[in-house]
């Protein structure tokens, strides 16, 4: 390994530790995020200084559990990298500047390339730790997201709901469709309500999936009813002149309730009155 | 391979088993328009349950014999597509327009009866 230089900076830990921590102090971790303790920022930069001058003295493998671990304490706190990475190029500056003054030019040079090499691949780790978590969380909430994507709600003997919330991209209008249709076998449902009054924005793909899904509802022996359409979505729809004519919209999920009571020959009747007209 | 044609009552159903090629197809077009005439049926219920795969071809025959059966007088009901083949129709573009459609075997004949009567 780099040993010469990792000597000088052991022999002189407890300087740059100091000193590296004054800088480390500028820092201003908190820009983002002020709801971050001064405890946790505290703790983060303590934890830091440890595992940079860790990566002198402990093994390989050890030292990657730790970068993993920091890593995921800042995706936790939402604390930036790049002011770690700032810091790590300050340390450099300030290790260069001792180098220089206490040893001899050719002594220097090589020092310099090992200093680079040890801090660069701390970077290195530090960015390759922190992207991989990030990518572990962006997928297990692409996960998440999915497994609440689309249920299909049977409210009445042979009627189902199915909420739509969130935005509807192609990948997400497959699995609308298919659990829209296993779900109408699975519940013998004659009428089934689409209600999109979480879907934010209906353009004309959108509005394609849609058609498509209540087509293939069709077919499949059932009916489609589109509830939930707010004003700017008529707005919208009708600007972008998508037709919608083949397909039965009401306003709200209850008006779309009826119409598939009436379609499936039945009513909502209140006992009272029933009661009243019988006497 | 022939399709075979039930007669019950009034109507006349059809459970399609078999891997639909083109050949069977036509044949079974022409077996339903004259079982229509000799029978003078008012009803027709093709189930489609037990068929996982449906090309153009054969979505353009099963809409022209629906149509042709119209016009002689019998009204049709698809029954039991499974959603893979409802989900390659339209991906087809294929909507089979104006052809009813129920769930199953019970839920077409219930349909035609409703027609039929109202």
């Amino acid at each position: 390994m780099h040993s010469s230089v990792v000597d000088f900076i052991y022999q002189n830990k407890d300087i740059y530790i100091k000193k590296w921590r004054s800088t480390l102090d500028e820092l201003d971790l908190n820009i983002y995020h002020s709801s971050i303790s001064n405890e946790i920022i505290e703790e983060t930069k303590a934890e830091f200084i440890d595992l940079v001058f860790g990566t002198l003295y402990t093994g390989e493998g050890e030292v990657a559990a730790r970068f993993r671990r920091f890593a995921d304490r800042l995706i936790y706190y939402h604390i930036p990298l790049s002011e770690f990475i700032r810091s790590l190029q300050l340390l450099r500056r300030v290790i260069m500047h001792d180098l220089e003054e206490q040893s001899t030019k050719e002594q220097y040079d090589r020092y310099n390339v090992d200093l680079e090499d040890w801090l660069d691949e701390n970077i290195n780790k530090l960015v390759d730790e922190f992207s991989n978590a990030r990518e572990n969380t962006v997928n297990l909430q692409n996960t998440a997201l999915k497994e609440l994507s689309a249920p299909l709600i049977p409210v009445f003997d042979k009627i189902c709901v199915m909420p739509l919330v969130g935005t509807v991209d192609t990948e997400r209008a497959k699995q609308i469709m298919e659990s829209l249709l296993d779900g109408i076998i699975q519940h013998r449902a004659q009428v089934v309500l689409i209600d999109i009054t979480g879907v934010p924005v209906v353009d004309t793909m959108v509005a394609h999936h849609i058609i498509k899904a209540s087509q293939a509802v069709q077919l499949v022996g059932a009916e489609c009813i589109l509830v939930g359409i707010r004003p700017e979505i008529a707005q919208t729809i009708v600007n972008l002149g998508i037709d919608l004519s083949k397909i039965i919209t009401k306003s709200t999920l209850q008006k779309g309730v009826y119409t598939a009571l009436q379609m499936t020959r039945r009513e909502i009747i209140t006992l009272d009155e029933q009661r009243s007209t019988e006497v | 391979m022939r399709i075979p044609i039930l007669k019950l009552g009034n109507y006349l159903l059809i459970s399609i088993q078999v891997e639909l090629d083109d050949q069977t197809a036509l044949l079974f077009q022409e077996d339903l328009l004259n079982k229509i005439h000799q029978e003078g049926s008012q009803g027709i219920v093709i189930d489609l349950t037990s068929v996982d795969m449906i090309d153009s071809y054969i979505a353009k025959v099963i809409g022209d014999v629906v149509e042709m059966s119209n016009l002689m007088g019998a009204k049709v009901v698809l029954t039991g597509i499974q959603p893979a083949v409802a989900i390659t129709l339209v991906e087809m573009g294929v909507s089979l327009n104006g052809v009813q459609t129920a769930l199953d075997l019970e839920q077409g004949l219930e349909k035609l009866q409703q027609e039929l009567e109202g």
